[in-house]
């Protein structure tokens, strides 16, 4: 085993690993906004708006993401007649299984960030006259967030490892190409090396939420 | 003159009866101080003056003009700019935690009122002097204490310029210690010549500071008076029981 083998393969697997950075940006730069409409939605005066976004959010968080993307990948194109018109790149189709899914989940964090604002400050905000936009944009909303931060952080490492889905799809990734080199030289290490690479950019979210929770404490 | 006329004010949560006929005024200048047992309906009848509770009947007359008439409120507009001559302080302060003291006075003037920067900022400048609190401009809440939470509570309500401010209990959440302080900075608004009505335990500062007691029992308004006739020769038994045992 050299040293020459081993910066070989890093070297190609951080290739793969490209793509699941591109995924993940993709997907928390989307699902993040996406999930906080849904949570507006599901806090509708609306019923229909409310039953629809809830409703939403219980099929994406109560079956698996992995069904959800080879639905995407593989059921859409044979769906008779339309099946044609859905048939999508892989990436793409993955991304758009991604932003579905994660979507739910964040609007299910940001609710539990609403409900931990205390009714007195939208009493406080309505006698000092400000309107309804207002008092959300400039009093519940930044609170929101900052409650929720935590528990987005969370969600977002978890996306990084899900990427590791792609797998399932076909789309190469990091994972593909450990894989690939695992069976083509028989040897553990690549799995090692995405086990580092994983690490290190789980690490580098971590870090990036310490410093968002330390900057947003309000203290 | 009557600022505040309220007659014959009904609220009930379910069939609850809250507020039973509340009637009575409000004079210009005048400190009410509102005592009762809790439970009795006193903070919601103060909050019924604002509308942070919708009344089911009777009339609440603010300068004038009509918040609700004969139980029917006044439109949307209407309400906002009868709210907009009232002031509010909370017994839990309910400031903003996520902005600076500085901060928390000039978000609304600077969006509700759309005056100019520098006239705000001079604004929050001397309210925060007045209540003894410059150096604490540029703090978030988190780091003050009960008291000087609630005194930038009070210099956010004066920030748009309030005819009255209603208080609800704003000593109640603080250590005995603080509510001094507090008290201090009503004490001055009095001596301003606010009108003000003050939902209290503080039996002491009612005497000393107040026009006229109000005691609510029971959704009612069971007698009110000039305190020194009021403390001294309730014309109740319940008014009486009342206050032996908080003083």
């Amino acid at each position: 085993m050299s040293i020459d083998y081993i910066l070989n393969i890093t070297g190609s697997m951080l290739e793969g690993a490209q793509m699941t950075v591109l995924l993940f940006l993709i997907a928390i730069v989307v699902a993040i906004p996406l999930g906080f409409v849904l949570t507006l939605m599901a806090n509708s005066k609306s019923k229909p708006i409310a039953w629809f976004a809830s409703s939403y959010i219980y099929v994406m968080r109560g079956t698996p993401l992995l069904l959800q993307l080879l639905f995407i990948c593989f059921g859409l194109p044979i769906i008779p007649i339309i099946g044609d018109y859905l048939i999508m790149d892989r990436f793409v189709a993955a991304c758009l299984g991604f932003i579905l899914n994660y979507a739910a989940y964040f609007a299910e964090i940001f609710r539990g960030g609403l409900l931990a604002i205390d009714k007195g400050q939208y009493e406080a905000s309505q006698v000092l006259g400000l309107s309804r936009w207002q008092t959300t944009t400039k009093v519940i909303l930044p609170q929101m967030f900052r409650v929720a931060l935590p528990a987005v952080s969370n969600e977002s490492i978890t996306l990084v490892k899900d990427t590791a889905l792609l797998y399932a799809v076909a789309v190469p990734e990091l994972l593909h190409f450990a894989q690939t080199a695992v069976n083509r030289d028989f040897t553990i290490v690549p799995f090692v090396i995405a086990g580092v690479i994983y690490l290190l950019m789980t690490l580098v979210l971590t870090l990036l939420f310490k410093w968002l929770e330390k900057k947003f404490k309000f203290e | 003159m009557a600022i505040i006329e309220v007659s014959n004010v009904k609220k009930s949560f379910g069939n609850v009866d809250v507020l039973k006929n509340i009637t009575f005024t409000v004079d210009k200048s005048e400190v009410i101080a509102v005592i009762g047992p809790s439970g009795s309906g006193k903070s919601t009848m103060l909050r019924s003056l604002i509308h942070l509770e919708h009344v089911n009947g009777g009339s609440i007359c603010v300068q004038g003009d009509y918040l609700v008439k004969d139980g029917v409120y006044a439109n949307g507009q209407g309400i906002k700019q009868i709210t907009s001559k009232m002031g509010m302080v909370f017994q839990h302060f309910n400031l903003f935690p996520h902005l600076t003291v500085k901060e928390n006075l000039e978000l609304a003037p600077k969006y509700v009122k759309k005056a100019s920067k520098e006239e705000i900022s001079q604004k929050s400048r001397e309210l925060l002097e007045k209540v003894g609190l410059s150096a604490k401009a540029d703090v978030y809440p988190a780091r003050l204490s009960g008291g000087q939470k609630q005194r930038v509570a009070i210099a956010r309500a004066l920030m748009m310029n309030p005819d009255i401010i209603l208080f609800d209990e704003p000593t109640s959440a603080l250590d005995p210690e603080l509510t001094g302080e507090v008290l201090q900075v009503i004490k001055q608004l009095a001596e301003e010549h606010m009108t003000m009505i003050v939902v209290t335990h503080e039996m002491g500062f009612a005497r000393e500071v107040a026009n006229k007691i109000m005691f609510i029992d029971k959704g009612e308004i069971l007698e009110s008076g000039k305190p020194e006739q009021l403390f001294a020769n309730p014309k109740f038994d319940r008014t009486r029981a009342f206050i032996n045992t908080v003083l």
